[in-house]
């Protein structure tokens, strides 16, 4: 356990290096979240009235329910990208190989490639929020943060499934992933992004009981808005827990037959 | 293979070089038959076999190009599970043996294909390996990088520390260098496995290359390759 642990931040402590190499994005990042905030606020502002402020499920303001949903989105599509991307970039730039003949396994190459990206996500997310509370009164003072962490964990299990599936699906058929695109546009619609699931027609509702995101926003929301404990937002960290508990492991078995198919094959470094 | 042998695979273009190299690198599964690699085999036990091997494709790709020549040295130093201790000392020791002491804190984005190529196999020894496979070591090198190249796997990998080299070539200067045997091989095949003396003996010619062609009745396309006179 503690050699996967050292395995898992080799790979982020090189992708923190590769990162330190580049200035600017950091900069830019944090200027773009400053636009990004403060255009949420303006609509928000356009948009909010005491009917609307009521039909929130959480939170007592749009820019803060709509801002977290926007942000916490992120995490979908890090876990989304994060596992194929990593593929593709060491196979294009040729370090896959090099990476096969070492002690570490592809699946650990993965789980330590998508580290950074994933702690990279929860930065932007904080640079978000941040500027939020600091210009736009976001109430980030009432955040549970132990129930935060909570939810950002049960979160990455749940949504690490997914990643791992969209890898196997890139390492088997070379190109994008359709199924991806799809997971994301149907969170995006019925997973309560930017608003209620309960406001959508009852068979999109089902939708949107089906799919992690829901729970996981239910739950971001809940903690960061509203405070709630960790006991008080159980149900949907139960939930996402479970999520995980079947997409991980199934996650891992599809992705083990597509990675010994593609070795008997011959394209597992292939593009 | 015996320890401290060097081999030579010897084919034309799809004859399967590649895929054994790859086969026994763990990198491909062997559709029929077994392989095995000092003593694990590489279906059974392809994390034993790592530990055993140093792989080179013979490209100068595999490096991350914004990390110096050092930094990935040890990332990939510390995939195989070595001390910092041992990979400073290893990485010392190999970069002068290598002539790369001057390159190894340049971003890698920096270094001539010629020294990347040296980095690679400066990479592939890094844990001590009993059997460096190499995939056409010496392809993208020019003339004297690949003199060079070969000079040092000769003097400094071969000459008795027990390491064992199997490497593809189609360079008969290269082969009949470094080679204790030669493997012929046609479709995936072992047409012959002698030393470069006796396999010109049994074919009757003189050169390598006429063996080559004798044996397995094609030409091979570019037996010269970098280095050769």
């Amino acid at each position: 356990m503690m050699q996967f642990l050292r395995d898992l931040l080799l790979f982020f402590r090189r992708d923190l290096r590769i990162a330190s190499t580049y200035r600017s994005p950091f900069i830019l990042e944090t200027i773009e979240a400053l636009f990004g905030a403060t255009t949420f606020y303006y609509v928000a502002r356009f948009v909010d009235s005491p009917a609307l402020r009521e039909a929130l499920p959480q939170g007592n303001s749009y820019f803060a329910y709509s801002l977290v949903g926007f942000v916490f989105f992120d995490y979908l599509n890090a876990a989304l990208n994060t596992f194929d991307r990593s593929l593709v970039e060491a196979r294009d730039s040729g370090t896959l190989e090099p990476l096969l003949v070492t002690q570490v396994s592809l699946p650990v190459i993965l789980a330590g490639s998508a580290f950074y990206p994933f702690a990279a996500t929860t930065l932007r997310i904080a640079v978000y929020l941040g500027w939020a509370a600091a210009l736009f009164d976001f109430p980030l003072r009432a955040a549970n943060w132990a129930a935060v962490v909570a939810v950002l964990i049960a979160t990455l299990l749940a949504f690490s499934g997914l990643g791992v599936l969209s890898a196997a699906y890139l390492l088997l058929f070379k190109r994008g992933n359709p199924a991806k695109w799809f997971i994301l546009g149907v969170s995006s619609i019925a997973g309560g992004m930017l608003f209620p699931v309960s406001i959508l027609p009852p068979w999109l509702q089902i939708v949107a009981r089906l799919n992690p995101v829901t729970y996981a926003l239910d739950a971001m929301r809940g903690a960061l808005l509203e405070g709630a404990s960790v006991l008080s937002i159980g149900s949907s960290l139960l939930l996402l827990l479970v999520f995980g508990a079947v997409l991980l492991p199934t996650s891992m078995v599809v992705f083990s037959w597509v990675l010994r198919r593609t070795k008997v094959t011959g394209t597992l470094t292939h593009s | 293979m015996k320890e401290g042998e060097a081999v030579a695979l010897l084919g034309a273009n799809g004859a399967g070089k590649t895929t054994l190299l790859r086969i026994l690198a763990t990198l491909l599964l062997p559709t029929r038959g077994r392989a095995s690699l000092a003593g694990h085999s590489v279906t059974d036990d392809p994390a034993a076999v790592r530990r055993q091997i140093g792989y080179h494709a013979g490209s100068d790709l595999g490096f991350y190009s914004r990390l110096t020549g050092r930094q990935n040295l040890l990332f990939f130093g510390r995939l195989h599970h070595l001390s910092d201790d041992l990979l400073g000392r290893r990485i010392a020791e190999l970069a002068e043996r290598l002539g790369l002491q001057k390159s190894l804190d340049r971003q890698a984005r920096t270094l001539s294909s010629g020294t990347m190529q040296r980095l690679s196999l400066l990479r592939a020894l890094l844990h001590q390996p009993k059997v460096l496979l190499l995939d056409e070591p010496t392809r993208s090198l020019d003339a004297i990088a690949a003199a060079e190249f070969r000079h040092f796997l000769k003097s400094e990998v071969l000459a008795g520390r027990g390491t064992s080299l199997l490497f593809a070539s189609h360079t008969m200067q290269e082969i009949e260098l470094l080679a204790n045997r030669v493997a012929i091989i046609e479709d995936g095949k072992l047409l012959a496995c002698d030393s470069p003396v006796a396999l010109r003996a049994g074919a009757v010619t003189t050169t390598l290359e006429a063996a080559f062609a004798k044996i397995t009745g094609r030409h091979l396309e570019s037996s010269a390759g970098p280095g050769a006179p």
